[in-house]
């Protein structure tokens, strides 16, 4: 009884640690407090429940199971006796309720990624990309004809690659709702076929969940062999909810702007996305 | 590219495009339509709402070259251009 106090802190953590030991094995707290009832042999009697349980061999150091750890002299007043039950069973509690937090931030922690990604979908923080367009709503939208938007369109190559990548319109005129098809061309004037792969990008970064490319020639290898030009279209349309959105009330301007860069052979670049 | 790393700044995220990409038109198969469709627009203004038939016109062509996987042009968004055509061949 008065032994728990003698090794300190040491006897106490070790008897946290039985106790959690109990809890995991599917003993109750009730089970622990049986263990712990005056007369048990302070940590002698610890080693032989968790021996049985198939833990640790030995708790302390080179004692056996016989020595018994130093006591202080066990309080012969009953109120103090009494006091010191009462410590006991709160310190149990405490560290019951210590054990069970730990084991809440470590399920929290995993539900924080599926639930952070819900987060960022609903708000749209971040810039995460909306939930899906299918087909079904690009046939029947309706185009908000009162609010006109300029794209315009910038082309950029990375310094190893040679192409020449231009768009072929400065900027096009469109709605929200209306699909639209502008070109880019690209040429490769050197004497070996080269493959090059490009991504895009739109400013301003709100503005971009509402672009949406029905399709392009970005994020799939490109090859253009010596000497060759080719058209490159690019067939969108803004989504009508941007209409709506008032944070997008002053955008009038959106840039497309696509980056080339050269493709490695065998080398597979990853789609965006959370696929 | 933004290469922000910071928490709550926004940074864009590409997205890959709906259908996939536009197979490239090495030999020029298009090119007709596509010129028709840049001059529309040069002489338009760049109004895309006012050159839309021609567009529509390339991607007929592309669909048709095996350039572009078929598809109905109302999920292309041209349902207002295939209402008048039917009018159109309704007057043969």
């Amino acid at each position: 009884m008065g032994g728990f106090w003698c090794q300190g802190r040491r006897s106490v953590a070790l008897c946290g640690r039985c106790w959690s030991q109990a809890r995991w094995w599917g003993r109750t707290v009730k089970d622990a407090e049986q263990v712990l009832r005056p007369g048990w042999s302070g940590l002698g009697g610890a080693e032989r429940g968790l021996r049985r349980l198939g833990t640790w061999k030995r708790l302390s150091g080179a004692r056996g199971p016989a020595a018994q750890p130093p006591r202080r002299p066990g309080s012969s007043n009953p109120f103090q006796r009494a006091q010191e039950d009462e410590w006991r069973r709160r310190n149990k509690t405490v560290l019951t309720y210590v054990a069970a937090a730990a084991v809440g931030m470590l399920g929290a922690s995993y539900a924080a990624v599926p639930l952070y990604r819900l987060y960022c979908q609903t708000t749209g923080l971040g810039g995460s990309a909306v939930a899906g367009h299918s087909s079904d709503q690009i046939e029947n939208m309706v185009p908000v004809k009162d609010r006109i938007i300029k794209v315009t369109f910038n082309a950029d190559v990375h310094a190893s690659l040679q192409w020449n990548f231009r768009p072929q319109q400065t900027e096009i005129y469109v709605v929200p709702g209306e699909t639209a098809l502008a070109f880019y061309k690209a040429k490769n004037p050197t004497d070996k076929p080269v493959i090059g792969i490009s991504t895009y990008n739109v400013v301003p970064f709100e503005a971009g969940q509402y672009f949406n490319k029905i399709q392009c020639f970005c994020f799939e290898e490109q090859r253009l062999n010596p000497q060759e030009e080719v058209d490159m279209p690019v067939f969108f349309y803004i989504d009508p909810e941007f209409a709506e959105d008032p944070r997008m009330v002053n955008v009038d301007l959106i840039t497309l702007s696509y980056t080339f860069f050269e493709a490695k052979e065998g080398h597979k670049l990853p789609v965006p996305g959370y696929n | 590219m933004s290469t922000a790393m910071n928490f709550g700044t926004k940074s864009f995220q590409p997205r890959p495009p709906d259908k996939g990409s536009f197979p490239l038109d090495h030999f020029g198969e298009c090119k007709s339509f596509k010129e028709k469709f840049m001059k529309c627009l040069r002489d338009k203004n760049f109004e895309n709402a006012l050159c839309r038939n021609e567009s529509k016109e390339y991607l007929m062509c592309r669909m048709q070259r095996q350039l572009m996987a078929p598809e109905p042009l109302e999920k292309l968004g041209f349902r207002d251009l295939m209402d008048e055509k039917p009018e159109a061949k309704d007057k043969y």
